[in-house]
């Protein structure tokens, strides 16, 4: 399942008059290659959801 | 099958739900063992001789082997038959190895050949043999002979603590073994009898035991983590993006000038001094050139083992002790944490400056750094952590400032890697093959394996819900990391928290901007606080002259708003009102694809259940 993280703010109410912007139409910055450490539950989590081409969801199941 | 005498000879294959299966730390000084406990921790065990240190040593004497601890007091009168320092040599030929590794004796043939040693060892002999007849006493041995020879004896401890076989073990790599090493370990351990689950880098079982299990709260799950490994011979440094438990580097460094080996230099050139000091008999040491320095040196360095892990232990002074030191004369001297951290001051020094080179390397600062995790023999030596602690922010978690190091707690930097080998051993062992697929996955924690290569981010996500007149340095609102940079990719990230509606009545709307982050350290220098300084330093002041009160940097972490992604608004149907003002708990969620498309959800959370999700995406490029 997925984590919830529970977070302790709690944001201000919409100024009177907004309206959501629209994005700037940029993907996000370039993804940079990294090589994990073969390692822990997290990292079985991983490799299961590539081997099995799953979704976050469907790996939940 | 029928009962056997002394016991059953097969172990059963599955006995209960926890598999037999151990983790090894093999360090090229000390070994440690660690096995699974009911409660899904793991925890390291002592060996026959109730030591959780095991020396990595192998000595011969007469018909006698002894391993471990025993072995290494052997290097005092027997060195020439006692063989040390052999796990780096893994892999090595004789051409590629030191020539200040005189332990290794000189190859009859080729330079080529793989390293090996000679000893005197005698074959005990059975029978009574005949005098004519003499026995072989000169014994050669591989390196990798001595390495099977030595993890037998671990994997012999492991089973006498169980009582049962063991099934399969995951071992420790230098981050540095290359793959001729690596295949040399692995063969070493598999010509034991060892089923090799896994050799696991160090800096991955450190990551393991760090992640697995109850944590410091105020630790998140996605940090920076920097790896302090001091052994005895190397300082070894790994900065690490921990990621709901995934990691990798950012950046590493090895330092082979600084390790519990020089910290015995330091202290038993101190010990000497003292020693000359007493009894007027000259005592020259680290390097000792005279027999018998050199044979008081060996024996120094025998106690002064002693000596720092007292000084770990407890805040008192600790003693070092040597019978017959030197012409007949017994030693005692002792030294409390504050000497013994000015005498290795310019190691701490040292370290320091590593620390501030890789967290450079990988772009980053000291207070970019949310987490400190010592591993390593040496780096049980709190004037260690006092010293690098000053340079960080003061929210970074140690295990010193959080008392796990104490009586073996889960921060102890000398069970660390074997504990983390233990519950990785534990992940594969439960591993299926049947089909294909599970195969792969096994296969995936083999070194540099595809699924090893991941992508990344390479700046934070995360939304700002915009407020009137927020301030300056605010960035207009209030902002909320979901995805940070250096997170693997595909990732989900969710977030609960509640949000304020305001006080009227009426339709109300939750909305969110979602920004592509830039972050950074703001260094400011700042005059110090006058006031308390004048308190903190009294009377004294006026005897020496005024100093010119100095600034004192303040380090402060940065955000600012970069790339607008996209925004999104829904209408809040579960508001409670409470004091007047209208309330409602909301979700978010970030799912980051693997070619970069995010999609941002959001939903509230009332009463009734989750609600309705609003979905907005950005598209990859
Ligand atoms: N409690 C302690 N306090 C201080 N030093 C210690 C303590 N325990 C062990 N050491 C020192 O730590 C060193 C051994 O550390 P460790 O077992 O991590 O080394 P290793 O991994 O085998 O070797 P290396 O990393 O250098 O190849 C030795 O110098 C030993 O004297
Ligand atoms: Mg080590």
């Amino acid at each position: 399942m997925a984590t919830v993280v529970e977070l302790p703010v709690v944001p201000p109410p919409l100024p009177v008059g907004w309206t959501a912007p629209a994005g700037s139409g940029k993907p996000i910055s370039s993804l940079v290659e990294r090589r994990l450490l073969p390692a822990g539950p997290a990292y079985l989590a991983h490799v299961r959801r590539a081997v099995h081409n799953l979704t976050f969801e469907q790996h939940d199941k | 099958m029928a009962p056997q005498p002394n016991g059953t000879a097969d172990a059963p294959i599955e006995v209960s739900s926890i598999p037999t299966v151990v983790g090894i730390n093999f360090g090229n000084s000390y070994a440690s063992i660690a096995v699974l406990t009911k409660e899904g921790s793991a925890d390291c065990i002592a060996n026959e001789d109730g030591e959780r240190q095991i020396a990595c040593a192998i000595a011969f004497q007469g018909e006698e082997m002894y391993i471990g601890n025993q072995a290494k007091h052997q290097l005092v009168k027997n060195s020439q038959n006692t063989i040390t320092g052999f796990r780096n040599l893994l892999g090595k030929k004789f051409s590629e190895i030191p020539a200040n590794k005189l332990s290794v004796k000189d190859s009859p043939g080729s330079t080529d050949a793989p390293a090996h040693y000679s000893v005197q060892h005698p074959a005990a002999s059975h029978a009574a043999t005949p005098r004519s007849e003499p026995i072989p006493a000169e014994r050669v041995l591989t390196v990798s002979e001595v390495t099977s020879i030595f993890l037998k004896s671990l994997i012999q401890s492991a089973e006498a603590f169980l009582g049962k076989q063991v099934q399969g073990a995951v071992i420790t790599a230098p981050s540095w073994f290359d793959q001729a090493q690596k295949d040399a370990l692995e063969k070493a351990a598999v010509d034991a009898g060892i089923t090799v689950l896994q050799l696991l880098e160090e800096a991955g079982a450190a990551a393991v035991a760090t992640t697995t299990g109850p944590q410091p709260e105020e630790l998140p799950l996605d940090r920076t983590q920097l790896l302090v490994d001091l052994g005895a011979s190397a300082l070894s440094l790994s900065l690490l993006s921990i990621r709901e438990g995934l990691a990798y580097s950012l950046a590493t460094r090895e330092d082979h000038t600084v390790g519990g080996d020089a910290i015995d230099d330091k202290l038993i050139k101190f010990f000497a001094k003292e020693f000359t000091k007493k009894t007027k008999t000259p005592l020259v040491v680290s390097p000792a050139t005279d027999a018998q320095d050199k044979r008081a040196e060996a024996k120094l360095r025998l106690a002064v083992e002693h000596t720092k892990r007292t000084l770990s232990a407890s805040p008192g002074a600790a003693t070092c002790s040597v019978e017959s030191l030197k012409d007949g004369l017994d030693f005692t001297g002792t030294i409390t944490r504050l000497r013994f951290d000015m005498e290795v001051r310019s190691i701490y020094d040292r370290i320091y400056s590593q620390v501030q080179e890789l967290v450079a390397d990988a772009g980053l600062d000291l207070y970019d750094v949310d987490e400190i995790v010592y591993v390593g023999g040496s780096a049980s030596l709190p004037g260690l952590d006092e010293a690098l602690a000053q340079g960080f922010a003061e929210s970074v978690v140690t295990p010193f400032t959080s008392g796990t190091v104490v009586g073996g707690g889960v921060g102890d930097p000398t069970t660390i890697l074997a504990r983390g080998c233990a519950l990785q051993a534990k992940i594969l062992a439960t591993l299926a093959e049947g089909t294909e697929e599970e195969r792969e996955v096994k296969a995936s924690f083999t070194h540099g394996h595809q699924y090893t290569r991941a992508k990344a981010t390479s700046k934070t996500i995360g939304i700002l819900f915009p407020e009137e007149n927020a301030g300056e340095g605010s960035l207009d609102g209030q902002w909320i990391p979901v995805v940070l940079r250096e997170t693997p990719v595909p990732a989900r990230r969710t977030v609960a928290f509640d949000v304020d509606l305001g006080e009227g009545e009426g339709e109300k709307k939750v909305g969110f901007e979602v920004w592509e982050a830039k972050e950074g350290i703001k260094m400011e220098k700042v005059k110090p606080p006058k006031d308390e300084e004048e308190e903190e330093v009294p009377a004294d002041d006026s005897e020496e002259p005024e100093e010119e009160e100095e600034d004192i940097e303040v380090k402060e972490r940065t955000v600012e708003k970069e790339n607008l992604l996209t925004s999104l608004v829904f209408t809040a149907k579960e508001g409670k009102k409470t004091q007047g003002r209208w309330t409602t708990k909301v979700e978010v969620q970030f799912v980051v694809r693997e070619n970069g498309a995010v999609e941002i959800s959001a939903r509230e959370v009332g009463k009734s259940g989750k609600g309705e999700k609003t979905v907005v995406r950005v598209p990859t490029a």
